[in-house]
């Protein structure tokens, strides 16, 4: 069953959060972290952190400003918000309730019907 | 504190849309760089290592939209940033761009073009004061017939009537010789002869000086002038003080000058007052009658005085007068109400090309569609709404819709100097035609709804495609339903049909209106009108030698009225044994001619002889007849030799000395139209303010023309000839019908080529979407003339059904045009079969191009490439 890139509305921006969260990182950085965290299980493509990134930005979750990096690069770095922060903590507790109901639906018995 | 950073970022970005642009290709290229590296680093060469980045990153032209799109839902942002996308993608496909446009131009075009008739004819107030208060009078007979007013009987209302602020006339308008100074070559031009008060009436004042006053209405005082300002511009050279011009062979005062482009009914460039010499018979039919309402009066109310007051007239003066009652009507009703069917069936026609171009694009933008749908669903894929998505393509359609309309308004403002150079003749106050406000308003609206029908459909339709399903079936898989082709094609082909159908139905009349049956030869016949002094009787016989003698002249007659023109004299018949105050059996016209008159017109003498030169003063008076005067008073006798009479315009008996066909026209048919002719030697004092001669010519009449004129200037000078033909004159009579037949033609054209151009592209799309099918067909042994024959077949189908449609929409859409047809049923069986040829073949036509391509097909390549 081929299901690469096949995610629940709404959680590529929570792990977009979230890796801006693990720490102020470049777009580039943010989609290597999920790919890399994921396992390869959230194959995305690269350039779509982008869009993702700027609704975020516009919605004050995050912040981005433009640094040099340790290769004397120019790049712009993005970095949560206390909004932004609470805002992570209240999709993972959406997270969390919604795959535990999805999974005690998906492991009951016929008895318990 | 979220909000603040929210609002600042979106301030910062609403400002620097540009900068927030630069910045994402930097932080793009920053992005492929490190990829890139990452790459290499797991053994990749920097080329390959490059490729690879640039697939994990995705198509960075939809990512950067995409982020675009995040930075506003701020409404002018998000407006600026539609638009520039509108622009773009518009500047990318500058052949569907242009043939978008052209359509528009077309459609919307020829909808401002056609409303900017109808406004100009039918909508705006007539160029007089107050113009929306003044009436037409006429009287009605016993028959409930409408008849010019007699003067006695419009001085009766003049002097009884309380519903108007004015009642003034003018007599029928005639030619004179006029010269605009005393050593003028002297002219003939349209004069017009009005009763007191009759600009003031029309709430005109004069340009220079002042309209006649009472004294110069009086009788036996003598003739004064007023003259249009375009006569006093061109012919007295704008002179002040104004002076005098020469009226027939008197020097006459010229009092005023009309403002510019004045006109009553028909332009005319001279004015006298009439009252000094008005006419006297109560049953003659002779003058116009304008009058203004009394401010707070009813048109009802005036209607019902007018009626009262025709009624005491009547049973004072019985039989004198054929009035019963009098009909008042809005002057602008009048003067446009024949117009207004013809006008609106235009109209009716312009509105139908706008749709087939509405239908073309709406085809256009699916078929393009095709081509966007992964650009589109890739943009759904990363966030885009729906309905940002379809506000997108309507945005986009509208910039298209706009850019048209501005387009055709300019393409309306050129075509308006050509339409009045051709309809200003053809249709009354087209000569005022213009582009105003109202005009401007409705192709606004217009515009409006073509962006409506032309940006939502496709919109909707592209917006709600499901992404995934795209995504998965590739290029070929996916096509707008074919059922949406065949109504499309379908519905502009049937109102294509229909538009043939109508302008055949006019050409046909327009051919049997020429070629209608006169009861003599008119095709060759020239006329020249003249205005002879007392004196130049004398030379009648000079003028017949020396036009003769003109090279193309088989004969040369005169007569008092040309050919095909009635109504100036006319008036009942008697027998002896008719009492002289009863209903008369018949009523005729009369036409003064000299005795070769029948032989040069070719008028078939059916009894009797014609008139000979011993016709002349002192011998008995004679009279040849039409049939239907002879049924009327002597049915069943030999009407030869019977002696009749009128009252109204010979005293004496009359011996009946021949029958001759009838002259009728198209708008006069057989049997209506009874004359009496008598000869000009016996009666040449009878003859009225001009002659005509009228030539039988072989060949081409304009050589004969030009040269009749210089021949009649040598014999008498002082009198003009006004120089015709009288076939030009039955065209002219049917002038309102050419006008619509022109347009009719040009939309039904129009309609035609879009229909071609929607088929082609309908049909390119559908062979597009195919290859693959065809390919496959073709590696299976199909040959190519046999996939190109079921393309064409195809087309042909959806075209079929379009024309079943379109004969059904024509059977019923003539209707309206019945009143205007002459000599061709609305449902003519030929007329059908001509829409439905012209458009079948057309569409075929115009799928040989796509239908050839597709037989093009390489079937290893077609397969190969999915």
């Amino acid at each position: 069953m081929d299901r690469s890139g096949d995610l629940l509305p709404g959680t590529f921006e929570m792990l977009v959060l979230k890796g801006v969260s693990l720490g102020e990182m470049h777009g580039w950085g943010i989609a290597e972290r999920i790919e890399r965290l994921s396992g390869g299980v959230c194959d995305i493509q690269q350039g779509t952190v982008y869009p993702v990134l700027q609704r975020l930005l516009r919605r004050g979750w995050v912040v981005a400003e433009w640094r040099v990096t340790e290769n004397q690069r120019r790049a712009r770095y993005y970095r949560l918000t206390a909004a932004g922060k609470r805002q992570l903590a209240d999709e993972i507790s959406w997270w969390r309730r919604a795959i535990g109901g999805v999974d005690r639906v998906l492991r009951a018995e016929p008895r318990e019907a | 504190m979220s909000w603040l950073h929210a609002a600042r970022q979106r301030f910062r970005d609403l400002f620097a849309g540009e900068r927030s642009d630069r910045d994402l290709a930097e932080e793009i290229a920053h992005h492929l760089e490190l990829e890139t590296e990452r790459q290499m680093r797991d053994g990749l060469d920097r080329a390959a290592a490059r490729a690879v980045a640039h697939v994990r990153f995705g198509n960075s032209t939809l990512i950067t939209d995409a982020v675009r799109a995040e930075r506003g839902n701020n409404l002018l942002e998000g407006a600026v940033q539609d638009l520039s996308w509108a622009v773009r993608s518009l500047r990318k496909n500058p052949g569907f761009t242009a043939l978008s446009l052209l359509t528009l131009v077309l459609g919307i075009g020829a909808c401002t073009i056609a409303f900017s008739v109808f406004n100009t004819v039918l909508l705006r107030p007539l160029p007089y004061r107050d113009a929306d208060n003044l009436v037409f009078i006429r009287e009605r007979n016993a028959k409930g017939d409408f008849r010019p007013p007699s003067f006695p009987n419009f001085v009766s209302w003049r002097e009884q009537t309380r519903s108007f602020v004015g009642v003034a006339a003018a007599m029928f308008p005639y030619a004179r010789t006029v010269a605009g100074s005393g050593d003028a070559e002297p002219e003939r031009v349209p004069s017009l002869e009005v009763t007191k008060g009759f600009f003031s009436t029309l709430g005109v004042a004069p340009a220079v000086g002042r309209e006649f006053n009472d004294t110069e209405h009086t009788p036996g005082r003598p003739r004064v002038a007023m003259v249009s300002y375009e006569f006093w511009r061109n012919r007295m050279g704008a002179r002040q003080p104004l002076g005098t011009i020469r009226l027939g062979d008197n020097p006459t005062p010229v009092v005023g000058v009309l403002p510019p482009g004045f006109k009553f009914l028909q332009p005319a460039d001279v004015y006298v007052p009439n009252e000094g010499n008005p006419g006297t018979v109560r049953s003659s039919h002779n003058y116009t009658v304008v009058a203004r309402l009394r401010p707070g009066a009813t048109l009802a109310a005036a209607r019902a005085e007018m009626t009262t007051i025709s009624r005491s007239l009547h049973a004072v003066y019985g039989t004198e007068t054929e009035a019963v009652d009098a009909d008042v009507r809005p002057l602008r009703d009048f003067i446009v109400a024949n117009y207004r069917t013809l006008l609106s069936i235009i109209f009716a026609a312009a509105t139908l090309v706008l749709l087939i171009a509405c239908t073309n694009l709406v085809s256009a933008q699916l078929a393009r569609g095709w081509h966007r749908e992964r650009e589109i669903v890739v943009r759904a894929a990363l966030g885009a709404s729906r309905a940002r998505i379809a506000r997108q393509l309507i945005v986009e359609s509208t910039l298209l819709v706009l850019l048209g309309t501005g387009l055709a308004v300019v393409v309306a403002f050129g075509a308006i100097a050509g339409i009045k150079a051709v309809g200003g003749a053809l249709i009354p106050r087209l000569s005022e035609l213009s582009l105003d406000l109202r005009v401007l308003e409705f192709s606004v609206a217009i515009a409006t709804l073509t962006a409506l029908i032309v940006g939502i459909f496709p919109a909707v339709r592209l917006a709600r495609r499901d992404a995934g399903q795209v995504l998965r079936a590739g290029r070929g898989g996916s096509s707008v339903r074919s059922t949406v082709w065949r109504a499309l094609i379908g519905f502009e082909v049937a109102l294509a049909v229909v538009l043939v159908i109508g302008s055949a139905l006019l050409v046909r009349t327009l051919r049997n209106i020429l070629s209608a049956e006169t009861g003599f030869d008119s095709h060759g016949l020239v006329t020249a009108a003249i205005t002879p002094a007392e004196s130049d009787t004398a030379r009648f016989d000079e003028v017949v030698t020396s036009l003769r003698a003109l090279p193309g002249v088989e004969g040369v007659a005169f007569t008092s009225n040309l050919p095909l023109q009635w109504g100036n004299w006319s008036g009942p018949v008697r027998r002896p044994s008719d009492p002289k105050d009863r209903d008369w059996p018949a009523m005729a016209g009369f036409r003064v001619v000299s005795p070769d008159y029948f032989t040069v017109l070719r008028q078939p003498l059916l009894r009797g002889r014609a008139f000979t030169a011993n016709d002349r003063v002192g011998a008995p008076g004679v009279a040849i007849i039409t049939p239907g005067i002879a049924e009327k008073l002597w049915p069943g006798q030999d009407p030869i030799g019977k002696t009749i009479a009128t009252n109204y315009l010979f005293n004496d008996w009359l011996t009946v000395v021949g029958v001759v066909a009838e002259a009728s026209s198209w708008s006069m048919p057989h049997g209506t139209q009874n004359e009496i002719y008598v000869p000009l030697d016996q009666r040449s004092g009878s003859l009225g303010q001009q002659i005509i001669a009228v030539l039988r010519t072989e060949g081409r009449p304009d050589a004969v023309m030009s040269a009749t004129r210089a021949k009649l200037h040598a014999i008498i000078p002082h009198s003009p000839a006004q120089i015709g033909t009288i076939d030009d004159r039955i065209a002219k009579s049917a002038a309102d019908r050419r006008f619509a037949m022109l347009a009719l033609t040009a939309f039904g054209v129009i309609a035609i080529v879009l229909a071609a151009v929607g088929i082609y592209g309908v049909m390119w799309y559908i062979v597009s979407t195919r290859t693959h099918e065809i390919g496959i067909r073709m590696a299976l042994g199909a040959t190519a003339g046999r996939v190109r024959q079921d393309v064409l077949s195809s087309a042909a189908a959806m075209a079929a059904t379009g024309v079943l449609i379109g004969l059904a929409g024509g059977a019923y859409a003539t209707r309206y045009l019945q009143a205007s047809l002459y000599g061709v049923s609305r449902l003519d069986p030929r007329v059908y079969l001509i829409g439905t040829a012209v458009t079948l073949g057309v569409a075929v036509l115009a799928a040989y191009v796509p239908a050839w391509r597709s037989s093009r097909v390489d079937p290893m390549e077609a397969i190969r490439d999915t």
